[in-house]
C-alpha cells in the first residue's frame, strides 16, 4: 500500500541577515492514508519550516534546495513562488497555523473566506458555495452558523476563529491537513475541544494528519507515529508510544526529564544542559553533542543520520544502546 | 474570610478587590470581582485561570499600576494606596512572561541592575559592582553576562536576567506572571527551578500566575483558580488538587493533557468564556458547567468553606460533595445555552 504522503530528503535554506542556513537539513517521513503523524521539537528546530516547504508556502527567505513531496504516488512541483501547492493535485493538502487571527483575511467576512475554496477549486457556484461554507461552520461545531457567515475574524474569540481555520482547510476537501502548532495559542478547555474536533475529522472523513508541536503531552493523543526534531533533522522516529516509553535519542530523553506532568507533581524536572545552537554555527557530527551526557570524539567527528533501532523505531544517535540501558537500569520514572 | 493564614504571618493580602471598566454604551466590563486572598510570608501561591480570568488585572493591582475600583491591598496589614512610596514599590516586584519585550533592548545588564541599585541606594556607590555580581550568580549566569546587551542572550537567559533585576532592590514579594509559557521546555525546568531557590534560600513571597496547571501544582503550595474575574476555588495545592470541589478545577484538572494518555480527552466544558460584559447570573460558570442545576443560574455561590476544616474553599452550590469526574463517562447535564465566539475584551 503506498503511503499517501512522501517526504524525501526534504532541504530548505533560510536567509538571515545575509547570512544562509539549513533550516530542514535532509528530512523524510512517509505518512499511511487516514494515518497520523505528530512532529515534535522546540524553537528553531525546522519543524514549522518542513510543514511550509511540503505546501510551497516558505516565507520569504526561504528557498526549498532538494527534496520531494510524493502524494498518493504523484511528485508535487515546487516553484518556490509561496504561492502554495495542493489544490490542483489529485489529492489535497491543507495546513492550519497557530495564530488563526494573523492567517485569516481581516477584511473578509469567515463566511466567504471559507466558501472561497469551494468557489475558486472546487468550481461551485456562488449560492453553492455559500452553502457548503455554512455547513462547513456547523461541522466545526459552529452555533448558529448562518449569523456568524458574516462575522469577521476580529470579532471572534481564539478557539472561534480556530474552528474557522479548520473550516476553510477543510474547504477544499483535502485528504491531508497539515497543523502547525494548532492548539499552542489556545486555553486547556479550548485545546481539548479542538483536539476532539479533529479526531473526529479524521475518523468521519478518513482525514491524514501530520501535526507539528512543541508539547510533548498532547501527542499521545493525536497521532500514532512521532518524529523528534532537532536543528533541522529528524533524531528520532517511531510509533508514539514506544518513542516517549522508551527513547532512544538522548535529546527524547532529555525531553521527556525536562517535562512536568499534573499528576507527579513531586518529581523534579530536568533541564537539559546548554542551550539550542545558533543555526549559523551548529556543532559538527551530531548537533547535540555539546549537551549530550553520552558523548564521545566519534559524536563530534561522524555525520549521524536516523538508524533503525528495534522493529519500526529509528535513532540519529551512536549511543542509542547506552541510552536504553541506562534508562532501563535507572527504572525511568 | 479566607482563613486564617494571619496567625503565622500574612504578608500579602488582597481584600475584596474589583477592578471595572466602562465600555461604550453605558456597559460595564467587570475584569475583577471581590477577589480576596493572603500570602504568607515565604508563601508560593499559585494563581491558575485561562485567558480573560482576571488574574493579570489582580497582578497589576497587587504591583500598583491598576488601581481598584473596591478593595484594598496590603503588605503586613498595611494599605497600599494608589501613590505608592519608594519603599512600597521596591517590596513588590514583578516578572513577565514575554522575556523579549521586558528588557530595555538598550541597557546592558550591568547598566540596568546599576542604575536600580544607585536610584534605591541599595548599597553604596563602590559596592554596586560587586552586588552586580552576586546577583547574576543568584541567578546562575555568569558575570560577563553583565556586559551583554538582551539581545544577545536567549529567551531562557533574558528570563534569569529579568529576576536579577526584580531581586535587585530586595523585594519581600514577586509576582511571577506567565514566567516560563514563552520558554522552550528544556529550559523551563531550569527557571522552574530558580523560583523554588529563590523561595526557599532567600524566604521570598511568590504570586505566581499560570494557566499551566502542572506548573502550578509543582510550585504552589496554596492555589487559588479564577474564572471570569472571580475566585472559584481556594486552598492548600493538595486540597486543590486532589479533592477539587468545583466542576471548573475538575474541567481544567481533566483537560491537562498527559504525556501517556492515549485516550483522547473528552472536553466537558462546552462553549468558550462568555465576555466579562456579558457576566451570567447566579454562577457565572454555569452555561459551561457539566453539572448545572436550576439553583445555579439563579443565585450566585459565594467562595466558602468546603467544610474539610483546612481552608478549602469553594464557590459553587455543591461544594460540599467531591466534584464528579467527567473522564470517565459521568453524563453531563448542562443549564443554559453555551456562550459561544464572544466578543474578545480588551
Amino acid at each position: 500500500m503506498t503511503p499517501l504522503l512522501e517526504v524525501e530528503d526534504l532541504v530548505v535554506e533560510m536567509r538571515r541577515h545575509g547570512a544562509a542556513f539549513r533550516a530542514v537539513d535532509g528530512v523524510s517521513f512517509s505518512l499511511e492514508r487516514g494515518g497520523a503523524l505528530a512532529i515534535v521539537g522546540e524553537s528553531g528546530c525546522g519543524k514549522s519550516i518542513t510543514l511550509r516547504a511540503i505546501m510551497d508556502l516558505l516565507p520569504s527567505g526561504g528557498r526549498l534546495v532538494s527534496g520531494r513531496v510524493v502524494v498518493d504516488g504523484v511528485e508535487l512541483e515546487a516553484d518556490n513562488r509561496g504561492r502554495g501547492r495542493g489544490h490542483d493535485q489529485r489529492e489535497r493538502m491543507s495546513i492550519i497555523f497557530q495564530d488563526a487571527l494573523s492567517a485569516l483575511n481581516p477584511v473578509a467576512t469567515v463566511g466567504n473566506q471559507i466558501a472561497e475554496a469551494p468557489r475558486h477549486v472546487l468550481a461551485l457556484g456562488r449560492n453553492a458555495s455559500r452553502e457548503r461554507a455554512i455547513e462547513l461552520l456547523r461541522l466545526v461545531g459552529i452555533p448558529d452558523p448562518e449569523r456568524r457567515y458574516h462575522a469577521y475574524p476580529h470579532e471572534l474569540s481564539g478557539g472561534t476563529r480556530q474552528r474557522v481555520m479548520i473550516a476553510i482547510a477543510l474547504s477544499s476537501e483535502p485528504a491531508i491537513l497539515l497543523c502547525d502548532e494548532p492548539t499552542t495559542a489556545l486555553d486547556v478547555t479550548i485545546q481539548t475541544q479542538i483536539l476532539a474536533l479533529l479526531c473526529e475529522l479524521r475518523e468521519a472523513r478518513g482525514l491524514s494528519l501530520v501535526f507539528v508541536t512543541h508539547d510533548l503531552s498532547v501527542v499521545s493523543q493525536v497521532a500514532e507515529q512521532l518524529a523528534v526534531m532537532y536543528t533541522g533533522r529528524l533524531v528520532e522516529t517511531g510509533p508514539t508510544e514506544i518513542v516517549l516509553g522508551a527513547p532512544r535519542h538522548p535529546y527524547t530523553a532529555g525531553l521527556l526529564g525536562a517535562a512536568l506532568d499534573v499528576d507527579t507533581p513531586e518529581r523534579e524536572p530536568i533541564a537539559i544542559p546548554g542551550s539550542i545552537p545558533d543555526p549559523l554555527r551548529l556543532p559538527s557530527g551530531c548537533t547535540f553533542h555539546p549537551r549530550c551526557r553520552f558523548a564521545t570524539l566519534d559524536c563530534v567527528t561522524t555525520d549521524v543520520r536516523l538508524e533503525p533501532v528495534g522493529p519500526d523505531q529509528e535513532a540519529a544517535c551512536l549511543h542509542s544502546d547506552a541510552l536504553a540501558a541506562a534508562l532501563a537500569g535507572a527504572g525511568r520514572d | 474570610m479566607s482563613g486564617a493564614a494571619s496567625a503565622s504571618g500574612v504578608l500579602l493580602e488582597v481584600d475584596n478587590v474589583s477592578v471595572s471598566f466602562h465600555v461604550e454604551h453605558g456597559r460595564v466590563l467587570r475584569a475583577v470581582d471581590t477577589v480576596s486572598f493572603q500570602v504568607a510570608k515565604g508563601e508560593v501561591l499559585g494563581l491558575v485561570g485561562e485567558s480573560g480570568c482576571g488574574k493579570t488585572t489582580v497582578a497589576k493591582c497587587i504591583v500598583g499600576q491598576i488601581t481598584p475600583n473596591a478593595g484594598a491591598v496590603r503588605l503586613e496589614g498595611r494599605e497600599l494606596g494608589p501613590k505608592r512610596t519608594a519603599e512600597e514599590r521596591r517590596a513588590i516586584q514583578m516578572v513577565f512572561q514575554d522575556p523579549y519585550s521586558s528588557l530595555n533592548p538598550r541597557m546592558s545588564v550591568r547598566q540596568v541592575l546599576s542604575e536600580l541599585l544607585g536610584v534605591h541606594r541599595i548599597v553604596p556607590r563602590a559596592g554596586i559592582e560587586d552586588r552586580c555580581r552576586e546577583l547574576m550568580a543568584l541567578v546562575g549566569l555568569p558575570p560577563d553576562a553583565l556586559g551583554g546587551l538582551p539581545s544577545q542572550f536567549s529567551g531562557g537567559q533574558r528570563q534569569r536576567i529579568a529576576i536579577a533585576r526584580a531581586l535587585a532592590v530586595e523585594p519581600r514579594v514577586i509576582i511571577a506572571d506567565e514566567p516560563v509559557s514563552a520558554l522552550d521546555v528544556s529550559v523551563q525546568a531550569t527557571i522552574l527551578r530558580l523560583f523554588e531557590d529563590l523561595g526557599s534560600r532567600l524566604g521570598l513571597t511568590i504570586v505566581f500566575i499560570s494557566h499551566n496547571l502542572a506548573v502550578v501544582r509543582h510550585l504552589s503550595r496554596r492555589v487559588a483558580v479564577m474564572y471570569l474575574g472571580r475566585i472559584v476555588e481556594e486552598g492548600g495545592r493538595e486540597s486543590v488538587f486532589g479533592d477539587p470541589r468545583h466542576p471548573y478545577t475538575r474541567a481544567l484538572l481533566e483537560a491537562a493533557p498527559r504525556l501517556h494518555q492515549t485516550e483522547l480527552v473528552r472536553p466537558v466544558v462546552r462553549g468558550e468564556p462568555p465576555s466579562p460584559i456579558d457576566i451570567p447570573a447566579g454562577c457565572s460558570f454555569h452555561p459551561r458547567c457539566p453539572r448545572a442545576e436550576e439553583v445555579c443560574s439563579q443565585v450566585r455561590p459565594l467562595l466558602e468553606s468546603v467544610g474539610t476544616g483546612d481552608e478549602h474553599l469553594a464557590a459553587c452550590h455543591f461544594r460540599r460533595e467531591a466534584s464528579p469526574r467527567f473522564g470517565d463517562g459521568t453524563p453531563p447535564t448542562y443549564r443554559d445555552e453555551a456562550p459561544f465566539g464572544a466578543l474578545e475584551g480588551p
